[in-house]
């Protein structure tokens, strides 16, 4: 299953590049020097051939590999192409698409006979190619099916926007007595707003974008860096199926930008450098995503050098008057604090002294911002790691909703092992219970009845047998298991300490999203 | 500058019309336990959580009239989103102050306290929060 759903984003992803190869291809065979455009091409040739590799599709990275060995000559000057060159690359290009609608094969035999004659070409010299005859002209097909365009953003929002104020009339619909509305209308005008309940909530997806194409948004710049800094550098991407709101995308591109840079100028060493110390000449970043319950972790790793805890110390024994042997035992989380102060990065820049911290002030603020959390760790000469903690952002997520009084909560499913129905009056004894009306200040005392949502587990370290059962939140009324968009709390919920975040239901309704550490927390602290 | 004059708590409160995003009404807001007295709740609108505030009550901190079906002044600045909740709209006049603080006074000669949305951000981000 798993590799049925990476096969599916391989050839989404390779039929995106080498529709973008086609384009690039008749730019540079009007300017066959252009070394930018050759190292475009590269660029895309060099992406198919990783995720190839990532999925063991040794034919077609040993196809890519022989194309991208051409493409570095003319890239370099080193050689000029010609007209024959590149109709080779077309050719290569249009194999490269057989190759990935057949999942990395090719079986047909016109085919299996290109790949011989291209493989036997690629491995010559390309001047060699002018002694051929004239390049055949290629017939000319249509394109593929159109299947998918490009919206802007803006376009997005103002649909949503719309789509949400045609939902807010139903809330202005004149109250009809029966007199005045027949049965056959009103299912009609509940489905006809259901369905449009439906579109909007469909519509709200739209703003999620796939971490892989967030992160193949950086290839270029990797790659200019790269090269400015005398570097060899990859980008590999991990859980770049999972999707996140385009807004939290937006606001994490100069902090990833920061990162690129930091990795690439101070952290990978230069390939000789690398290759002396039984290193990979190519140095690797690796952008990974995963989500965790509510949570999305986003992990920015380098395998460098790791800190410079030469430049750190030297900043330290200057600024703070630190003992070398307190040096020595700071953690990791103090190293990141320390890094991440503003004049940190100043003071480096004037000594301009090699080593990690540009930026990382602007890094720290930005996760601040997004209501995140960022943790370290770095390894002398095995590499850093980042690990980015969003919490709830404009995502979808699926959670349980419950009524407590007047108020409308919910709680991501995963972390819901069950929900009992309760009667307090009865002689048995609810474990772990939290009070949420006496936490929340609410008036009125509990009744006794309804139901109980337990916990999946404990949420903090388990210290005795009784904690072994999981939290259990008390309800006046289950709502149901649905779709959420969460959105990060504002300013002033952040300040009740109880909230994690904000869910728009399909219809538009509010719900408060429960931070169920910090409400256990202070149930524990109340008990 | 133009003004948005409403009313509440027996003062006529202007804000600078800029910072006006929309009047929205028929609009369900949704409680939110551990907040101040005067804050309403939450609305979603147009793809914006609003922090909806009863004005009268920042203002005095005495409840104001029951409303069923309040207008609410939807305010956007570079620095967040609130809505307000008027005992009534007045409407809007220009007036000669850059500042959009302090006092002016409109053609009947009644006092209008200019408000800028940092200033009732600052009064509620002094309320208390919390259990």
């Amino acid at each position: 299953m798993e590799l049925e759903k990476y096969q599916k984003i391989f050839i989404q992803e390779s039929s995106k590049y080498l529709e973008e190869l086609d384009t690039v291809l008749i730019k540079v065979e009007k300017n066959l020097q252009d070394q930018q455009l050759w190292g475009d091409i590269h660029g895309k040739i060099h992406s198919v051939k990783g995720m190839a590799r990532a999925l063991s599709l040794t034919d077609l990275a040993t196809f890519c590999h022989a194309m991208e060995s051409w493409c570095k000559l003319f890239q370099e000057g080193a050689k000029t192409a010609d007209a024959w060159v590149i109709q080779l690359f077309f050719d290569g290009t249009d194999l490269l698409k057989a190759f990935v609608a057949g999942k990395g094969n090719i079986s047909e035999p016109k085919h299996l006979e290109r790949l011989r004659l291209i493989s036997k070409d690629l491995v010559k010299d390309p001047e060699e190619l002018s002694d051929h005859p004239e390049p055949e002209l290629r017939q000319s097909v249509a394109p593929g099916k159109i299947d998918r365009l490009r919206v802007d953003y803006t376009l997005i929002e103002s649909l949503l926007a719309r789509s949400q104020e045609i939902m807010q009339l139903e809330k202005t619909l004149p109250p009809l007595t029966q007199d005045q509305i027949s049965a056959g209308l009103e299912n009609w005008i509940n489905h006809y707003i259901s369905m449009l309940k439906g579109l909007y909530f469909q519509l709200a997806q739209l703003r999620l974008m796939p971490v892989q194409d967030f992160g193949e948004l950086f290839g270029k710049t990797i790659r200019d860096l790269a090269k400015s800094y005398n570097r060899d550098v990859k980008l590999e991407i991990v859980g770049g199926e999972i999707e996140v709101d385009i807004g939290l995308m937006d606001r994490l591109r100069e902090p990833f930008m920061h990162l690129l840079r930091n990795a690439i100028a101070h952290g990978i060493e230069p390939p000789d450098e690398r290759e002396k110390a039984g290193k990979t000449r190519e140095g690797k970043i690796v952008l990974e995503a995963d989500r965790h319950g509510d949570q999305l972790i986003l992990t920015v790793s380098d395998d460098g050098r790791g800190l410079d805890r030469e430049a750190i110390s030297a900043y330290l024994k200057e600024k703070m008057g630190m003992r070398h042997e307190d040096m020595d035992a700071l953690s990791n989380e103090k190293l990141l604090a320390i890094i991440c102060r503003p004049d940190f990065s100043s003071a480096r820049e004037t000594t301009q002294l090699a080593g990690r911290g540009i930026g990382m002030d602007v890094i720290a603020r930005a996760i601040e911002y997004l209501g995140g959390t960022m943790k370290i760790h770095s390894e002398p000469s095995i590499g850093t790691r980042f690990v980015i903690n969003l919490p709830l952002s404009l995502s979808i997520i699926y959670a349980v909703l419950f009524r407590v009084g007047k108020f409308t909560f919910a709680i991501p499913t995963s972390h819901v092992e069950a929900i009992e129905n309760i009667n307090l009056d009865s002689s048995e004894k609810v474990e772990q219970l939290c009070d949420l009306k006496g936490l929340l200040k609410m008036d009125g005392e509990n009744t006794g009845k309804g139901h109980i949502i337990r916990m999946r587990r404990p949420l903090k370290p388990v210290v005795s047998a009784e904690e072994q059962k999981g939290l259990g939140i008390a309800a006046d009324a289950i709502i149901g298991n649905m779709p959420l968009m969460a959105i990060p709390l504002g300013e002033l919920l952040a300040k009740t300490g109880l909230f994690a975040g904000v869910g728009i239901m399909e219809n538009g309704d509010i719900s408060l999203i429960l931070d169920l550490e910090k409400i256990e927390a202070a149930a524990m602290n109340t008990n | 500058m133009d003004i948005f004059i409403f009313e509440a708590a027996n003062q006529c409160i202007g804000i600078e019309a800029k910072y006006i995003y929309r009047i929205a009404d028929n609009v369900i807001i949704v409680p939110v336990p551990l907040m101040p007295a005067c804050y309403e709740g939450l609305i979603y609108y147009r793809g914006d959580l609003f922090d909806v505030i009863d004005m009268g009550r920042l203002m005095e901190n005495e409840a104001t009239m029951l409303r069923d079906d309040p207008y609410i002044i939807l305010l956007k600045w570079d620095a967040g989103k609130l809505g307000l909740i008027p005992d009534r709209i007045v409407g809007m006049q220009w007036v000669e102050n850059e500042s959009g603080t302090g006092t002016v006074f409109n053609k009947k000669g009644d006092t209008i306290k200019l408000m800028t949305p940092d200033e009732i951000w600052g009064k509620l981000s002094g309320l208390a929060y919390g259990a």
